[in-house]
């Protein structure tokens, strides 16, 4: 099977880059700011690739880069130099050499993502129902029937009352919050999904809830997904394949049982034992 | 305006139409790129016009730009052309276009400048109207860095837009948009067509005449050109509803004045209390009135 998303050698710096950035920084300077011309190497030469259907982990400490690598294949960000080809069916699309028009068609059509702070993923001056219609029409539907049918479907596969879809989201709580935006996110039933701590900040039983709903998900649709978090919970029990990244590098990759039962880096050994 | 005032002795510093050549020249350049792509808003150099801005300079500088000696001009502001902004217009072509003559008359115009209407009479291949724009973009509602807007009218992105609508609907079962109802022509660009009413909007669809629109004081020319589709933003199953001046029991209420059933119609407040529902447009209204005259005299 041919991966659905293979990543080469994506880089991300903030500020004037030097010669000296990539050779000064990473996890053995114990920094990300380059001390010759003070850039920010967010995230340097990752690689990866992802299997249709998988779910990849990508784990470390704030600050490693994680979101950073999410958010330039969601096309937030543009990369430093890089490059990430994304199969779609027969298609293979070279991502960071699309026009801006394909950009936004792919990240309306084949990509769906899920933030933190639902501030970002979702707009508050319009209804929850609303939140998930712009998508939709972003997609071409443009009956207004079917997009309400559309809506409410999606609001009660992920547990939000669909007798609440006409309120604004910031009624909602935080927790049905986030399955607004994973509603949202799977409008278009894309077959790439990223999940940028969708857990963080939640209490238990919801964060529970919201991780069955992403397993239930994947089994259903069989989307790929790429989950970045800091929470080894969350990391074992979703991914199959985790990314340790720390100051911008990859420090150690491989299966997810593999790494939190037996982790090489001195690092990785760090956040494991210290897990409570 | 003093009907005495005259133009300055040295009148040979006023070109014909105010503007100077270049200034002409500049917006016949826009008018040409802004009809070659239907609906894009086209920057130009908006002058400074002997009124404020926001009286119609978009307009009357189109207008300007495009008379010649032997064109017959109306001016009309909400189909009527003898309210304050129509009649102040039409007497400053009349005093910076030497040989220009003016018309109330839709049929006998061949350039008309409108404010907030379409004239009820169809137009015509020769005929050209010029629509007042005060805001340009539709999307400014949803999107307000116009950066931005610039790109999403590139990319032909109007998902935003359309969920202004949908939210419109959950809310009021109704599109709430009473004029300046956006409007995709030629399948790509949604443009405002100036606060006409709905019911006017049909009207630009593969009309005949060339319809140019013109914002002063946003700086932008835009046009939907000669047998043009311009098809209102809708849902696919929720068809585009005009203005019907139903009365409670569902009857098309007349013209008070002409008897009209099938006109714009304005509301007005009697003196005595109660409203009447009179025609929008005074030509239309006093050519309806003209013909049932005629056929009184001969039956």
């Amino acid at each position: 099977m041919k991966p659905i998303l293979e990543v080469q050698g994506l880089t991300r710096i903030h500020g004037t880059e030097c010669p000296s950035c990539l050779d000064m920084t990473g996890p053995e300077h114990n920094t990300n700011v380059c001390p010759a011309c003070g850039s920010i190497v967010a995230a340097a030469n990752v690689s990866f690739s992802l299997q249709p259907g998988e779910i990849l982990g990508i784990m470390g400490e704030s600050g490693s880069g994680k979101s950073t690598v999410v958010k330039t294949l969601y096309f937030d960000q543009a990369p430093t130099r890089g490059k990430a080809c994304f199969r779609d069916d027969t298609r293979t699309h070279d991502l960071f050499e699309l026009n801006s028009a394909e950009q936004r068609w792919l990240r309306n059509h084949r990509f769906g993502m899920v933030y933190q702070n639902p501030n970002l993923g979702l707009n508050f001056s319009i209804s929850a129902g609303g939140n998930i219609a712009e998508r939709l029409l972003m997609n071409d539907l443009n009956h207004y029937g079917d997009i309400r049918r559309r809506a409410s479907e999606l609001l009660t596969r992920t547990d939000v009352m669909v007798g609440r879809m006409d309120e604004s989201p910031r009624q909602f709580s935080g927790g049905m919050q986030q399955r607004v935006q994973i509603a949202k996110a799977l409008a278009t039933r894309p077959p790439l999904l990223f999940l940028d701590e969708v857990t963080t900040g939640l209490d238990l039983s919801v964060q529970a809830r919201i991780l069955d709903l992403i397993l239930e998900i994947q089994h259903e649709l069989d989307t790929a997904m790429i989950v970045v978090t800091h929470d080894l919970g969350v990391i074992r029990l979703l991914a199959s394949r985790t990314l340790v990244m720390k100051h911008g590098r990859v420090i150690e990759s491989g299966l997810t049982d593999q790494i939190l039962e037996d982790p090489q880096h001195a690092y990785t050994q760090q956040l494991v034992a210290s897990t409570l | 305006m003093n009907p005495n005032y005259k133009l300055p002795a040295a009148q040979d510093s006023y070109s014909f139409g105010f503007l100077d050549e270049f200034a002409k020249r500049e917006i016949r350049r826009v008018i040409l790129k802004a009809i070659s792509i239907p609906g894009y808003q086209t920057p130009y150099a908006s002058r400074e016009m002997p009124m404020g801005r926001g009286f119609g300079t978009g307009g009357l500088q189109l207008t300007l730009a495009m008379i010649g000696p032997d064109d017959t001009l109306k001016v009309i502001d909400q189909g009527s052309d003898d309210s304050v902004n129509a009649v102040n217009l039409r007497k400053f072509a009349e005093l910076t276009c030497p040989g220009v003559s003016t018309t109330e008359s839709t049929a006998d115009a061949s350039l008309i400048q409108t404010r907030h209407r379409v004239p009820e009479t169809a137009l015509r291949e020769d005929q050209v109207l010029n629509l007042q724009v005060p805001y340009p973009d539709p999307l400014v509602i949803v999107e307000p860095s116009e950066a931005r807007r610039k790109v999403m009218h590139g990319e032909g992105d109007y998902a935003r837009l359309l969920t202004k609508l949908y939210e419109d609907l959950v809310q009021f079962d109704e599109i709430t948009i009473s004029h300046r109802y956006p409007t995709r022509v030629n399948g790509h660009y949604v443009i405002d067509p100036s606060p006409i009413p709905r019911y006017d909007v049909p009207r630009l669809h593969q009309a005949k005449a060339l319809m140019l629109f013109g914002a002063g004081r946003e700086k932008k020319i835009y046009a939907v050109p000669p047998y043009t589709d311009a098809e209102p933003l809708v849902f696919d199953d929720i068809p585009f509803r005009t203005e019907n001046f139903h009365t409670a029991d569902g009857k098309r209420r007349p013209c008070a004045r002409c008897g009209a059933t099938d006109s714009f119609l304005d509301e007005l407040n009697l003196e005595t209390g109660g409203k009447a529902w009179q025609c929008s447009d005074t030509d239309y209204c006093n050519r309806q009135l003209a013909a049932a005259n005629d056929r009184e005299v001969t039956p």
